[in-house]
């Protein structure tokens, strides 16, 4: 019973429990979920949205929300297929450029936040038809195909089933997660999520908090941008377009707080790896792809119920 | 480290908040800030603290003119402070929330277990009985003031100022934290006091400055050679006036909420409680003992797991709010008015109309403004809202006027059954004696009243019978005779009897 009562306390418990579930389910149905190949798929389909995921996850965190997640990923990743491409700067150095790129874009929204006292879920909204725009001003809707073969073969290798893209958000994770739970900066953008009034009556600087949380979900998603384009071995105009939903799903599956001022790295990661398992057994099922998108609203609303009946029990509150 | 105010004036929309008021505070003195609800109390400290900037006049630190933009800058110049609204986060930790000005870290990642210890240290001050690793927004709302102090006393502040410190802990906790205040002045801190509670500022304060709207009523006095009489007449401007409670009859034949062997998932046990029909039933505890909890699992709040709830005879168990008031017609006027009883943002007559919307409707469910006006109208009257119009939004509000709203919003709403949690809890002696005096009034015109206080005087005038809590169960009933000596001697030795025998379940 004790054990129960704190499992049930944890976020992420129901999600595992579905991934168990789902996965034993799946193998039972179809032979193929097993196969090497469909494993490494599934693993492969992960990376990006694990960043996707992060990127909104942390403007969750401070108490507010971007909605140039996707916007500012696609921008990054032509920008970054470009410089290759064009001006055939090394990956070496364009990798870091682009992530530059995100983490400007995400200043751009940070600041403009402050400055203004607008609500940030305005101020992204806004950029984020301005970072489009720039998107497909710049590539006039055509794709940067020529990227440097070691890029792609990077986003083609795998050990067994495991794929080598599936590194960068293993590490950004646990990196994340050092941030929220043991880093000064970290604890600072939960606490102003949390209480904004309070947080600023203990001294935390309320530009600077808020300022970083958008350059780090900036950056963050341009992690996920340069992923997709190593992934798809060409820099599509279109990366990003589908992000959004996927970036609110993902956290608020996890556990995250809509108000800001909690959020859980695993349960972000769990949430991900759910939505990933139900998209590929449907697949495997042959089921149309746009009822992917129903169960994952069907989700979303059975995971904010979840949260809110295991509040009452373990009386917490909301 | 001395300071100065040097007549600042702040307005905000609408008031003039401060109006060329002068403080002197010197190191090694507790120094008594008092004035009504709305006297500019709250706004002076937040000037001081940097949170406001004055629209005239001047701080000074030790003589050199000091000029705040942000509440770190004050906290850098040593002044701490525990301001009247709850300033916690609710998901960190209790012990993180105390330290979180100065995380202590250790290799460049925040230490929890050097947190522990070091909140340990300024909470046991206070009280041993709270954990340093719960989130804090599972502790009942002493038990954060408690917290709220503690995070205070760790910045070990030169300047330390207190906005109604010990509005909702108990005469034990608020004992503990004199001693300690007069150490630290002892030691050369220089303190100001907030209290409504005057036995508390005579008990403590060496000076005072007293405020009445905006301006200064007397300046810098001797707290030893000031009258309670006089400290309330500068106050109020005038004489302090004893509540006035009618004579009221109960019918003991008509109990319209009635608990049988309750228990709930939030700890209660055996709870038995029956109120009859226009009594006002006291339901006094200390802090931790259950009873604004058990108020909150009546509301559907938390699972009732055993024994049985009755309203007017007939078996009740409520889902929400919503449905308590329609259905049982049983209003809950909430401890933190601020958090669960008011929308901040909306006017007063948004406020107190909003649990009548459904009735005003007219046929094609618009809600005329003239009859939301009409119908909230007498109710604001009679409490004696203080605000320019009824479009005025409850933020800009002074304490005692919220309260005001939030008791207005049920009498409109026509609940038979009230449970009132700590009313008049950081409210003004005139605004107390006035809200006593109502709910007198309510309980007399036939409202059943559960009324729940740590306020030993304000129980021992309002309740006709006083059942006692402790550790989430009932140890006693005490009629009341009304007589402070007897009374609340009765009720500490059920208390004390009980903790005896048991000890006291956690929170």
């Amino acid at each position: 019973m004790k054990v129960l009562r704190s499992l049930l306390l944890v976020e992420w418990s129901g999600l595992l429990a579905a991934i168990v579930i789902g996965s034993v389910a799946l193998a039972l149905v179809s032979p193929n979920f097993l196969s090497e190949f469909n494993i490494y798929v599934l693993l492969r389909s992960l990376c990006v949205s694990l960043l996707v995921g992060f990127a909104q996850m942390v403007t969750l965190g401070v108490g507010q929300m971007n909605i140039a997640v996707g916007a500012l990923g696609g921008l990054v990743a032509i920008a970054f297929g470009g410089m290759m491409e064009v001006y055939g700067v090394p990956i070496v150095v364009a990798v870091p450029l682009a992530l530059l790129i995100g983490a400007a874009g995400g200043l751009l929204n940070g600041v403009l936040t402050v400055r203004t006292g607008i609500n940030g879920f305005i101020i992204t909204l806004a950029t984020a038809s301005a970072f489009t725009g720039i998107d497909f001003g710049i590539t006039e809707s055509i794709p940067f195909y020529k990227m440097p073969p070691a890029l792609v073969a990077f986003g083609d290798q795998h050990f067994g089933a495991i794929p080598a893209l599936l590194v960068a958000p293993l590490i950004v994770a646990a990196l994340l997660g050092l941030f929220f739970s043991r880093t000064v900066p970290g604890r600072q953008i939960l606490a102003f999520g949390g209480n904004a009034q309070a947080a600023e009556l203990s001294g935390i600087p309320r530009g600077r908090t808020v300022v970083l949380a958008h350059v780090l979900s900036g950056t963050l998603a341009a992690i996920a941008a340069v992923l997709a384009v190593a992934q798809l071995g060409s820099a599509q105009p279109t990366i990003g377009a589908d992000w959004l939903l996927l970036s609110f799903a993902a956290p608020i599956i996890g556990g995250a707080a809509l108000t800001g001022g909690y959020v859980s790295v695993l349960g972000t990661m769990f949430a991900v790896v759910l939505i990933a398992l139900i998209q590929n057994g449907m697949v495997l099922a042959k089921v149309d792809p746009y009822w992917v998108q129903f169960l994952l609203g069907a989700l979303i609303l059975a995971a904010v119920w979840l949260n809110r009946w295991r509040a009452i029990r373990t009386g917490t509150g909301g | 480290m001395n300071l100065a105010v040097e007549s600042v004036t702040k307005s905000f929309p609408g008031v003039r908040a401060l109006d060329g008021v002068s403080l002197t505070l010197k190191s090694g003195e507790i120094h008594a800030l008092m004035g009504e609800n709305g006297a500019g109390k709250s706004t002076l400290i937040k000037i001081i603290t940097g949170v406001h900037r004055p629209d005239a006049g001047r701080v000074l630190l030790d003589g050199k003119p000091v000029e705040f933009g942000a509440p770190r800058d004050a906290l850098a110049a040593g002044i701490g402070a525990v301001h009247q609204e709850r300033n916690l986060i609710p998901r960190f930790s209790v012990g993180e929330n105390i330290l979180i000005e100065r995380l202590p870290t250790r290799h460049g990642l925040v230490d929890y277990a050097t947190i522990d210890h070091e909140a340990r240290r300024f909470l046991d001050m206070l009280d041993r009985g709270i954990d340093t690793r719960v989130e804090v927004r599972t502790l009942s709302v002493a038990q954060m003031q408690i917290v709220e102090i503690a995070k205070a006393l760790s910045l070990e502040a030169k300047i330390l100022l207190m906005d109604e410190p010990t509005a909702s802990i108990t005469e034990h906790e608020t004992a503990a934290l004199f001693t300690l205040l007069r150490k630290l002045r002892d030691d050369g801190v220089a303190i100001v006091f907030v209290s409504h509670k005057l036995e508390e500022v005579f008990a403590l304060a060496d000076r005072v400055t007293v405020l009445r709207d905006g301006k200064i009523a007397a300046a810098d006095e001797p707290m030893a050679t000031m009258s309670r009489q006089r400290l309330v007449s500068l106050m109020i401007g005038r004489e302090e006036r004893v509540a006035r409670l009618g004579k009221r009859t109960v019918d003991a034949s008509e109990v319209v909420l009635e608990m049988r062997g309750l228990a709930t998932s939030l700890g209660h046990r055996d709870v038995d409680l029956s109120l009859r029909r226009g009594e006002i039933l006291g339901l006094y505890g200390l802090v931790g003992a259950g009873r604004s909890e058990l108020a909150r699992a009546v509301l559907g709040g938390a699972e009732m797991t055993a024994g049985e709830l009755r309203i007017r005879g007939t078996p009740a168990r409520i889902r929400d709010v919503h449905e308590a008031l329609g259905k049982y017609r049983l209003g809950y006027i909430s401890e933190d008015r601020k958090q669960e009883g008011l929308i901040l943002m909306h006017s007063i007559k948004d406020n107190v109309a909003i649990t009548i919307w459904q009735r005003l409707a007219g046929a094609l469910g618009l809600i005329a403004p003239r009859s939301e006006i009409s119908a909230v109208q007498p109710f604001v009257r009679k409490l004696e809202v203080r605000a320019p119009s009824l479009g005025q939004s409850v933020g800009n509000l002074s304490g005692g006027n919220q309260q005001k709203v939030s008791i207005a919003k049920w009498l409109a709403a026509n609940a038979e059954i009230l449970i009132i949690d700590e009313p008049t809890v950081g409210i003004d002696i005139k605004t107390k004696t006035y809200l006593h005096e109502l709910i007198g009034e309510i309980a007399a015109s036939g409202v059943s009243v559960l009324l729940i206080s740590s306020d030993m005087p304000e129980m021992i005038t309002l309740a006709d019978r006083i059942l006692v809590m402790h550790g989430f169960r009932i140890v006693g009933e005490v009629a009341n005779d009304h007589r402070y000596e007897t009374t609340s001697k009765a009720i500490m030795g059920r208390i004390h009897a009980a903790g005896d025998a048991r000890p006291v379940a956690a929170a």
